[in-house]
């Protein structure tokens, strides 16, 4: 009987086993083609996007599995995935600053055998720059964005003001507005300076406003210089000095300041431009009173790039087992219809060229004149030469920006402190 | 004796698959682990060969590893004393009967039972500076005139993410309490009152010896909690403001998953597990001795 009964139960314990691994996939024809995207800045206009894609390709069903719309949750989540080698999801969604890493590692396909050259001579150059490598191509650029300057006009109008196009002109804009208005709730410029990548790129946008660069003329990470001091210290002061930003900017994320900037607490703000169709809805108490533009620079630095470009990749996971209708995938979703959804939509703009010109998009997504004009003062962040010691190198700017922020340390100190750890780091 | 060697064999087989599975998913990786913490590792192609003691050098000369430290020490300590006080506080009241405690029993279990990246993004927003429920209820109460920045400032925004940890795993401490007031037989109580002993004396000469290693284990589990906290701090604060709030997890997780330098991760696990060891075996100690 015991006998008996341990036999019987080492077959069922066994025999179980395969059950949980197969289930699903019998039965059925269908290719399932995984796609790993947030709802973040596609959210409005993935599911036509995917119909469509559904329609024109019987036989292939598209998965969306909704990824964390925080980069490094993604980050965290495909690098799981790819590190185990598995085969979901097929098209991942990546961050501009990610291919470098991706592609030494492996962890991206090349592209060159699924696509002509032509194909790919169809996406922004400088976003094409962080997908290419010995000639081969590794992704397909869906969106670009970038950090722009939001700004309250009939606030301006208000008190006869001119947009400002330097830091200093909105300094002293945001006082002015602060002091007539005379509300204790509305504060002059809201960011997103919580300890985040957020915070880096926007201290990069003032370090270039000042003229600076990240790296210095022989190509070395240089970041103590004295006009990184300049951008830092302007930070500092628009909180404890000039006091146009309030002290919980340290805690804020993008939509954060979105939901402050939206709520008409705010007179001036930047983020990135995905919040655009938020503050415009029916029913934002801002809409029609908000004019976006180029962030600012510092007096004397007309010519400076202050637009911090970002934007999402399509690469296809190596170990995929539907590589042709991964290809696919990615082709429809790059296309231009569906670059056209994606602009009017969920106002990202396709990475394609020539969408400056494309009518149906203007017609229905006026502004988006104005985010192509801003792209065009845009760079990108140092990820292409930083490699994959990027992230280490973007947290460590940010926890001694936020420090020279919360006032531990001034901001020379803080930038000394970062150039010896990042020194250390990169030799 | 033939019959024992046949219940042995039988029992030997009935633990294997679960002994199979504990090996695989719990002993192998532990292990693993430590090889790592030795190993110079290069994503993708991994482990290059032993590095010696470099990698700890490089760990323990990190000053974000040592604030790191402080900061789980600092959060643990001061989160679970308060829990244990909190904890007896509340067990002591739902020992006592009276008219709907069912409900008051589950319902301090509430904050329990969500999860802790839940609570945490619950809390976020409690404490949003601008719009938070938190200053505005304060504000309309006229107890403060200017928002308070809790998850903005040093050292408030660890004493908010303590708060919330308190908020949280009282009751589970009061759980545990519970379970040792209760075994405590009444007749001891009725005895106490016969020989004149005063409400007091009966609390601290009575209850508290009979509940310490009740209390000795909810601080055994708390701690190595409270020592390997991640959830909160990355969804409360991720780390900041300048690194304030970041845990050793949190330390460990960035060499992880977002430097991918598994080597250096795997050497704060090392870390951290002897330290939780350690201690654990102090308290195993304690309780021991208390059992004796």
């Amino acid at each position: 009987m015991e006998r008996f009964l341990t036999a019987l139960f080492l077959i069922v314990t066994l025999a179980a086993l395969p059950l949980s691994a197969s289930g699903g996939d019998e039965g059925s024809e269908n290719i399932s083609v995984q796609i790993g995207i947030s709802t973040r800045e596609v959210g409005a206009a993935m599911p036509s996007m995917i119909e469509r894609f559904e329609a024109e390709n019987p036989g292939i069903s598209v998965e969306w599995n909704k990824v964390p719309g925080v980069p490094n949750d993604q980050h965290t989540l495909y690098v799981t995935n790819l590190a185990a080698r598995s085969d979901k999801p097929d098209v991942m969604a990546v961050d501009v600053i990610w291919p470098g890493e991706f592609i030494a590692n492996g962890w991206a396909e090349p592209l060159n055998e699924y696509f002509s050259e032509d194909f790919f001579d169809q996406y922004l150059d400088g976003m094409m720059n962080s997908v290419t490598r010995d000639g081969q191509y590794y992704g397909v650029p869906l969106y670009t964005n970038a950090i722009h300057f939001f700004y309250r006009k009939d606030l301006l109008d208000k008190y006869g003001l001119e947009p400002p196009s330097t830091w200093e002109e909105m300094i002293q804009q945001a006082q002015l507005i602060q002091e007539k208005e005379n509300n204790p709730d509305l504060v002059g410029y809201i960011s997103m300076w919580a300890q985040i990548e957020g915070l880096f790129m926007n201290y990069l946008q003032f370090l270039w406003g000042a003229g600076g660069q990240f790296f210095n003329t022989s190509g070395k990470a240089e970041v103590n210089t004295a006009e990184g001091i300049k951008a830092l210290g302007t930070m500092v002061d628009m909180i404890y000095k000039n006091g146009i930003a309030p002290e919980s900017i340290l805690t804020y994320k993008p939509n954060d300041a979105m939901a402050l900037f939206r709520q008409g607490r705010a007179v001036f703000m930047v983020v990135q431009d995905f919040v655009w169709p938020m503050l415009n809805a029916d029913d934002s108490p801002v809409k029609g009173e908000v004019v976006m533009d180029r962030v600012p620079y510092f007096k004397g630095n007309e010519n400076t790039d202050t637009v911090c470009m970002g934007g999402w990749i399509l690469v296809m996971n190596p170990n995929s087992e539907n590589k042709e209708a991964a290809a696919r995938l990615i082709e429809s979703l790059t296309s231009e219809q569906s670059g056209i959804e994606l602009g009017t939509l969920a106002g990202s703009m396709p990475a394609r060229k020539g969408m400056e010109n494309n009518r149906q998009l203007l017609s229905e997504y006026p502004i988006a004149e104005t985010l192509y004009k801003d792209f065009a003062v845009g760079d990108v962040r140092p990820s292409a030469r930083l490699g994959s010691n990027y992230s280490e190198v973007s947290h460590i700017m940010q926890k001694e920006v936020h420090a020279a922020l919360l006032q531990q340390k001034s901001p020379a100190e803080a930038l000394d402190d970062a150039q010896q750890q990042i020194d250390a780091l990169l030799n | 004796m033939n019959r024992s060697v046949k219940e042995y064999r039988t029992g030997l087989l009935l633990v294997l698959p679960a002994f199979i599975l504990v090996f695989f998913i719990l002993f192998l990786p532990t292990l693993n682990t430590f090889r790592l913490s030795f190993s110079h590792f290069k994503f993708p192609r991994g482990v290059q060969g032993s590095n010696g003691l470099q990698n700890y050098i490089y760990i323990l000369k990190d000053r974000e590893f040592l604030q790191s430290f402080l900061n789980t020490i600092n959060f643990a300590a001061v989160s679970v004393l308060f829990e244990v006080l909190f904890g007896i506080f509340l067990a002591v009241i739902i020992n006592k009967a009276f008219i709907g405690r069912g409900l008051v029993r589950t319902v301090i279990l509430f904050p329990w039972v969500l999860p802790t990246a839940l609570n945490a993004i619950v809390w976020r927003w409690l404490f949003n500076t601008d719009f938070g429920f938190i200053n505005s209820m304060l504000r309309t109460l006229h107890i403060i005139s200017t928002n308070i920045n809790w998850l903005g400032k040093i050292p408030l925004a660890m004493n908010s993410m303590i708060s919330v940890a308190i908020w949280k795993t009282s009751s589970f401490i009061a759980l545990m309490v519970l379970t040792g007031l209760q075994t405590i037989p009444m007749q001891v109580y009725e005895a106490a009152e016969i020989d004149g002993a005063s409400r007091q004396q009966q609390f601290l000469k009575i209850t508290v010896p009979l509940i310490i290693p009740s209390i000795l284990l909810a601080l055994l589990f708390r701690s190595m909690d409270a020592l390997r906290s991640f959830e909160l701090p990355f969804s409360l604060t991720q780390g900041g403001p300048a690194g304030s709030t970041q845990t050793l997890s949190l330390f460990g997780y960035r060499q992880f998953f977002q430097y991918l330098k598994f080597d250096l991760g795997a050497v704060v696990s090392v870390v951290q597990f002897l330290f939780i060891l350690v201690l654990g075996i102090l308290y195993i100690r304690l309780l021991r001795r208390d059992e004796s």
